[in-house]
């Protein structure tokens, strides 16, 4: 995995495991790999992955059973879904509404733009 | 697993290298020591080791005094120096010689280790390269399970391949019963790997933090212009690459290489944050 | 755990050491038992050579003795002057000190190596070659003839051995200077550590002006003290001569003691 410059390793590695369960890798109530097999495979220190664990079971994506290790929740998608809106509106959503502002564009045309994207790449 | 107490130590009385330095270090942790050359960062570890003595205070590595060179604690220390020495025998006649010594040698480890290096059992020492002889110490020093490891510059001589198994052996070395330490000049090599930064300079600890504490106080990020906020920037391709207070609860990642040259640069205005 | 000494750990360490020094250490052996050879060849009695016997009428196996005692200090020193070497040098020095096992322990391996090993191999390998030329000549005693210039058969050649321990005052005599190659390996064992680079040299050189000072200052003191004293005629009684002989072993054994003892302290203070 390659890691960017611009964010935290731990939420780094979040990302990482989020996107394998949104991707169905990792399916609910699949073991995760132990947070010294997920260091090795990353090469970052286990104190990091740990940190990032914790994160992941406070927002009821995974869960540690004790004595065997962390498996991926019951509803583990609507976890990430969840964790993944709150990042998005944190984070990528001001600079999205920034730019909205400086260029003036109207929400009419954003509007159709979106319905657009979403039937050309989703058929939905 | 290491007091450090108003150690003061220097090769000559008029230059002292530490003054006053004290400091505590614990298990379950790797700790990244900085420092510009000369700032002691050998030195530091050679005390820790017991094969330098300080001109006063206390040092207590697991409880004993390092200096008094005990076997009970020389078996729980794995010390890599940057120059080491091998005699020209083979390896297993080698371990053969020295494992013994250490009563928790794990053989199945050590194999294991030279298998994930690349390194073949039954070649001789002298016939190897620096960088692997440096593997076979490493692996060995690892086998013995120590509980504190010390490594001087471990990265030195490995090529690119070899940094990368070094990295994933020493992330699954990382127990929470070992303490590892690593001094390095290059960060870049290791800086996923480091959860505590100790930075030395002018003759004391200029900072010791774990990266979670750094983070939380400064964040690290790009910018396009300079302003008052910033503590210390270095110009970048787009703009520059900044330190500044984390007053919004940023989640950045900590760029050691900035970090230490902001720390040369303005260390008055980093020494508030961390008190 | 004890951590000042430990029988387990003090044979851990000879062998560790061993494999360090051993090949040298074997190497150097050979050598001298290639010395050992040449001079038995180039000196033993000859038919081809015209003065084959000493003074009483024996062949003539004089040239041992001063090669006993010179090859012998050279060996004992030479190898006592390279075992701490290593501590001279950062990286070996490192691994030495770090290696699990207590400042005494590393101590009297030296000891061990230096005063004991490389003595006692040093004294077998000449008594083996010895042995081998003695016997050799035995069974060639016709090729000198039949009688020796004093008369009579020639009498077989005896070892250095057999000629030191089967005389009984000739082996006690020799008792006194048991010490002596103890000294001079506890010596340069000492200047091994001492120094960081040129042991043998430095340390034979110390060695020189320390005897040096000593005997000018005996000299002086006993100028001093016999000063307007006028000798009487004195000889020496056996008593007397054995006194003097006793100093002279309780000095070189106090010396050696005194020697090994500073070569510990160095050693735990030793510091790379």
């Amino acid at each position: 995995m390659e890691f960017r410059d611009n964010k935290a390793i731990y939420l780094q590695i979040v990302e990482y495991v989020c996107e394998h369960i949104l991707l169905g890798k990792w399916k609910a109530d699949e073991k995760v790999p132990s947070v010294r097999e997920m260091a090795v495979a990353l090469e970052v220190n286990p104190n990091t992955v740990m940190r990032t664990y914790e994160l992941l079971q406070n927002k009821n994506i995974i869960n540690n059973k004790r004595g065997i290790g962390f498996f991926v929740a019951e509803n583990a998608i609507e976890g990430v879904k969840s964790y993944r809106k709150v990042q998005f509106m944190d984070d990528e959503l001001p600079v999205v509404f920034r730019n909205i502002y400086l260029l003036n564009i109207g929400f009419d045309e954003l509007k159709t733009k979106y319905e657009t994207f979403v039937k050309e790449n989703f058929n939905a | 697993m290491i007091k450090i107490n108003n150690l003061n130590f220097g090769y000559s009385k008029h230059k002292p290298l530490f003054k006053n330095m004290s400091m505590q270090l614990s298990n379950g942790h790797i700790y990244g020591l900085l420092g510009k050359n000369g700032a002691g960062k050998s030195s530091l570890l050679k005390n820790l080791a017991g094969l330098v003595y300080a001109q006063s205070g206390t040092l207590e590595v697991m409880g004993f005094n390092p200096a008094k060179r005990q076997p009970a604690l020389l078996e729980q220390i794995c010390f890599i120096p940057e120059e080491f020495y091998l005699p020209s025998v083979k390896i297993d006649a080698y371990v053969r010689a020295n494992a013994p010594f250490y009563k928790n040698f794990d053989h199945q480890y050590f194999g294991n280790l030279l298998k994930e290096f690349d390194i073949p059992v039954s070649q001789k020492l002298i016939n190897m390269s620096y960088g692997q002889k440096k593997k076979v110490i490493i692996a060995f020093g690892l086998a013995t399970q120590a509980k504190l490891i010390i490594m001087d510059e471990p990265t030195n001589g490995l090529d690119i391949p070899s940094k990368a198994q070094f990295r994933k052996i020493m992330a699954s070395a990382m127990t929470e019963d070992r303490c590892i330490i690593i001094s390095t000049h290059q960060v870049r090599d290791l800086d996923n790997l480091i959860d505590t930064v100790i930075m030395l300079d002018e003759n004391d600890v200029a900072l010791k933090a774990s990266v979670q504490e750094i983070t939380e106080k400064l964040t690290f990020k790009k910018v396009k212009e300079i302003d008052d906020s910033i503590i210390y920037a270095e110009p970048s391709l787009s703009g520059y690459n900044a330190v500044m207070p984390n007053y919004h609860h940023e989640e950045s990642k900590l760029d050691m290489e900035l970090l230490f040259n902001a720390i040369l640069a303005e260390k008055v205005k980093f020494k508030p944050l961390f008190n | 755990m004890n951590n000042t000494f430990n029988m387990n750990r003090f044979g851990l360490l000879l062998r560790r050491q061993w494999l360090d020094f051993g090949k040298i250490y074997l190497i150097s052996l050979a050598v001298v038992l290639g010395i050992i050879v040449g001079f038995y060849g180039y000196n033993i009695p000859s038919p081809l050579k015209n003065n084959n016997f000493d003074y009483d009428g024996n062949l003539d196996m004089r040239f041992r003795y001063p090669l006993l005692l010179m090859l012998g200090f050279i060996f004992i020193s030479i190898v006592a002057s390279s075992y701490f070497n290593i501590l001279g040098q950062k990286s070996r020095a490192i691994l030495e000190l770090m290696t699990p096992a207590s400042v005494l322990e590393k101590f009297l391996v030296g000891v061990f190596y230096t005063g004991i090993i490389s003595l006692f191999s040093y004294l077998l390998i000449f008594y083996i070659a010895d042995l081998g030329f003695s016997k050799y000549l035995n069974s060639e005693l016709a090729m000198f003839g039949n009688s020796s210039p004093k008369g009579g058969s020639i009498k077989e050649v005896e070892t250095i051995s057999f000629q030191i321990f089967h005389d009984e005052n000739y082996r006690s005599y020799c008792s006194y200077f048991f010490a002596i190659p103890f000294l001079i390996t506890s010596i340069f064992l000492l200047g091994s550590i001492y120094f960081n680079r040129f042991h043998f040299i430095k340390t034979a050189l110390s060695v020189m002006v320390f005897t040096g000072m000593a005997s000018y200052v005996v000299f002086k003191v006993s100028e001093q003290l016999t000063k307007n004293m006028t000798s009487i005629n004195h000889t020496l009684e056996s008593n007397e001569k054995e006194n003097v002989l006793l100093i002279l072993l309780a000095v070189t054994s106090l010396l050696t003691l005194i020697f090994w003892l500073i070569t510990y302290v160095r050693l735990k203070e030793k510091e790379v």
